[in-house]
């Protein structure tokens, strides 16, 4: 295996790390919540653990194509603070955002791999709609 | 307060410690601004997690951030590294210079005390370190002294320091 495909399995590995993170996040956010909108942002915070999750099995996927095990590194205390609706949202937005940034910033690297090309410039597609999404309820 | 608590207490939590270091480190090359994305590299950590952690830290006041996402150290923040930093570098100092501690171990215990111990401890400890450097001839003999100074515990197992309890022996069992 060369350097540049070792580079990529790391870029990816970072990638999943990310969603998984913000699918735990997710999930405690849904306990976090207080007050009656919690009931309208739970549907949201439902799907955004399940396509988190989705989108992470996605890349193990791609790693393991690629011939690695996918390694997942992360350090998570997230505390158990109450939050309302606005600041979930906010929070949320930042953690998607991040994803986002990190799958472009990941797209030049595998130009030239017409399948991780699309499977990442697919990836950047979904985030963007997330984003734009929660960036609206934010308005 | 009991002492413990003040552990909980202490504004400059070490994560919060080490994301404004990591923050300072990467700006020096840059004028002083960071991406997130290299502040997680260097704090070997997710992105989302360091955007989260610089929203409690710009709370706080200790960075800002522009437009493109971008943040720098505030003034407040700057303080907080400097200081962090001048206990770590002082207590490193008194690990391997005085206490002869190899170099590995006294970069690890400085980090984990870096931020907790306070201004007069930090600068007694360089005023200390400047006496035993200094040109005062009883500070070279009590340093050379001590450097040759083979303890050994008496058969009691207790002396004027550990006064009761064996803390070498304390120190010996202990799995930290």
């Amino acid at each position: 295996m060369n350097h540049d495909r070792a580079e990529i399995v790391e870029d990816l590995n970072r990638l999943m790390a990310e969603e998984v993170e913000a699918f735990l996040r997710y999930f405690q956010m849904k306990f976090r919540l207080r007050g009656v909108e919690r009931l309208a942002a739970e549907k949201l915070l439902d799907e955004g653990t399940r396509e988190t999750l989705e989108h992470a099995e996605a890349i193990a996927k791609q790693i393991r194509v690629l011939g690695h095990i996918p390694q997942l590194k992360i350090e998570l205390d997230l505390h158990a603070s109450p939050t309302n609706l606005q600041d979930a949202m906010a929070e949320m937005l930042e953690v998607e955002r991040q994803a986002l940034d990190a799958y472009r910033e990941v797209l030049p690297r595998v130009a030239g791999d017409t399948m991780l090309e699309d499977f990442i410039r697919k990836q950047i597609s979904v985030e963007t709609e997330h984003v734009q999404e929660i960036a609206t309820l934010l308005e | 307060m009991e002492t413990w608590k003040e552990f909980e207490a202490n504004e400059l939590t070490h994560s919060a410690a080490h994301h404004l270091i990591a923050i300072y480190e990467v700006g020096l090359e840059y004028g002083g601004w960071a991406r997130v994305s290299d502040v997680a590299r260097e704090l070997n950590i997710t992105r989302g997690s360091v955007s989260i952690n610089l929203r409690a830290l710009k709370k706080r006041g200790w960075i800002d951030t522009d437009q493109h996402h971008m943040v720098k150290l505030s003034p407040k923040g700057q303080r907080a590294v400097q200081s962090v930093l001048a206990k770590k570098a002082v207590v490193k100092a008194f690990l391997t210079n005085v206490l002869n501690v190899p170099e590995p171990q006294a970069e690890i215990d400085s980090c984990k005390v870096e931020h907790l111990i306070s201004r007069p401890t930090g600068e007694q400890l360089v005023h200390f370190m400047r006496f035993l450097v200094s040109e005062d001839p009883l500070a070279k003999q009590v340093l050379d002294r001590f450097r040759n100074f083979h303890d050994q515990c008496p058969e009691t197992r207790t002396c004027d320091v550990c006064q009761g309890h064996c803390l070498i022996q304390e120190l010996q069992q202990a799995t930290l």
